[in-house]
């Protein structure tokens, strides 16, 4: 799940003037025919480091992700959502394991990736640094922030950098269970006593400025991505893919009877597009950059399970060891 | 103080309050090597790369992979090999056949005897390195010569791995059991949710409120 409002660095074209103009036009023409880049192929400076920034990103959002929803393994309710919980979990930390590889292809290591992210240097998506108040708060992060990462991955999937589309097809093919997963529960709750439909509809009401802020600032806001685009590292701007999720999953929320807490939210019969207030994005910028109700937790216990774990790699490591990136 | 969660068993954890300092950059290997995987689908068919697993030695690698790899999908066998085991050609481009690209190069190592070796070929960029057969020679270099005698002239082929068998790691054929799902699983499968039976329930019994 999870992959989506990803926060580039501003572009700096003088790196790229230090590239080699013939390589770069070979590059960029291999691209241009839908031809995938594989780790060992030249490449631009600049498609490195966002390449890694985006893909090092996604994986630390399934691992960071999989901590509001593992907490509601032991008290989802009966034993089959237990099950389906705890798969769900596995299957977010087993991407970050496959993201994780996919970054390493490009010359950073796993070590440096996780010490980055305990120390609050790389980021991960912003709608886990709030908290999942109850069993509803978590069937919304599974229908809904699930939803919304299946459409930046699917678009994601069609990027040039051969080694993420790998994962992402591994990715999205898992997703499918989720999606369900997460829609099925919350119909169960919406579909169930008042308690249960007020339980939803809050948890709902808490999501939703989460929910928009997870694809990002809009366009007129934010970094230039024009070269990203062209080199089809982003493949749609923030703006595109929440309209998309708005076409695919509001009319789903409506037919359930729930609202949702922004007057203006309709779609324009003229522009066919969607109408919204803008979420707050100072708000998005200040939790993103620490200042968030769970930020600190999140880091913490992901600090914590690598102390506690130490021991047991520095045991198991075979001295001859040599480190080698991945091939793929 | 320490941190309260809204789970008791992150408040028990006692952990401290407030920025932390940050941690020292992990060792080297604290992640371990890595380890390429390959699986086979369905009976007969052949190996496919799935991707890679770091582990501190082949088994582990294997139970790993296992994990990673067969836990969601068809599986009936699993190939695994270290990455530093694996002989890679350069990339060419779509459409075109690497072989013909390799220059003969003199062999940095050479066994006496023949050995066996793993060719395994990527079809088109972004796919994955598929099996392509195994062939005896005295080297990588010899072999990747055999390969390409022997399946070389096989389409377009954009790169080439070569493995020594024997660093190939993979299961016994007495173990395959071990691939067997058991039946009651369903819940992970995106088909065990009759979301739309529910909502369509709901929308009849609840007609006005639907409408809005």
């Amino acid at each position: 799940m999870y992959g989506g409002g990803n926060v580039f660095e501003a572009t700096k074209f003088d790196t790229l003037q230090n590239e080699d103009p013939v390589k770069m036009a070979e590059f960029e023409a291999r691209i241009e025919r839908g031809e995938k880049i594989e780790p060992n192929d030249w490449m631009p400076e600049l498609y490195r480091k966002q390449l890694i920034r985006m893909i090092e990103q996604h994986a630390h959002s399934e691992i960071i992700g999989s901590l509001p929803e593992g907490t509601w393994i032991t008290r989802a309710p009966g034993f089959r959502r237990k099950l389906a919980q705890m798969a769900k979990v596995q299957d977010e930390v087993g991407h970050a394991q496959l993201l994780y590889s996919a970054a390493e292809t490009l010359g950073k290591s796993r070590e440096q990736m996780l010490t980055d992210l305990i120390n609050g240097k790389s980021k991960y998506s912003n709608v886990f640094n709030y908290p999942a108040f109850t069993w509803a708060d978590s069937n919304i992060i599974s229908w809904l922030i699930d939803a919304g990462a299946i459409v930046n991955q699917l678009a994601n999937a069609k990027g040039s950098y051969g080694p993420y589309c790998r994962a992402l097809d591994r990715i999205c093919a898992e997703e499918a269970f989720h999606l369900k997963y997460g829609h099925d529960a919350v119909v169960h709750m919406a579909t169930g006593s008042a308690k249960q439909r007020e339980m939803i509809q809050a948890a709902l009401n808490r999501w939703w400025t989460p929910i928009m802020h997870f694809f990002g600032p809009p366009d007129k806001m934010s970094t230039h991505t024009e070269i990203l685009m062209k080199w089809k590292v982003k493949m749609a701007s923030n703006d595109d893919m929440r309209q998309q999720f708005l076409d695919m999953y509001v009319p789903k929320i409506w037919e359930l009877g729930l609202t949702l807490p922004d007057p203006n939210l309709k779609k324009n019969a003229e522009t066919g597009k969607w109408d919204y207030t803008e979420p707050d994005w100072e708000e998005f910028k200040r939790v993103i950059n620490g200042d968030g109700p769970c930020n600190a937790e999140r880091l913490a216990v992901r600090r914590t399970a690598e102390e506690r774990g130490a021991w047991v790699r520095r045991a198991l490591l075979n001295p001859k060891s040599k480190y080698v990136k991945p091939l793929a | 103080m320490s941190l309260t969660s809204l789970d008791p068993r992150v408040t028990r954890l006692n952990l401290p309050e407030g920025e932390q300092p940050p941690v020292e950059a992990k060792p080297v290997l604290d992640q371990f090597e890595t380890y390429e995987t390959f699986h086979q689908k369905k009976e007969g068919t052949a190996y496919t790369y799935v991707g890679p697993v770091h582990a501190p030695n082949e088994e582990v690698a294997f139970l790993f992979s296992k994990e990673q790899y067969s836990r969601r999908a068809a599986c009936t066998g699993m190939w695994v090999a270290r990455t530093s085991h694996i002989m890679v050609t350069p990339y060419v481009g779509d459409g075109e056949n690497v072989y013909d690209a390799i220059r003969t190069e003199e062999p940095t190592e050479r066994s006496e005897q023949p050995e066996a070796y793993e060719i395994f070929h990527l079809k088109k960029r972004g796919k994955a390195h598929t099996h392509a057969g195994r062939v005896e020679a005295t080297s990588y270099q010899e072999a990747l010569q055999e390969a390409k005698k022997a399946f070389g002239d096989k389409g377009p082929i954009v790169n080439v791995w070569v493995v020594k068998s024997k660093h190939v790691f993979r299961n016994n054929e007495e173990d395959k059991d071990m691939w067997l799902t058991i039946p009651d699983k369903k819940y992970r499968d995106a088909v065990a949710y009759k979301v739309m039976d529910k909502i369509t329930k709901y929308k009849e019994e609840n007609k006005t409120t639907a409408v809005q």
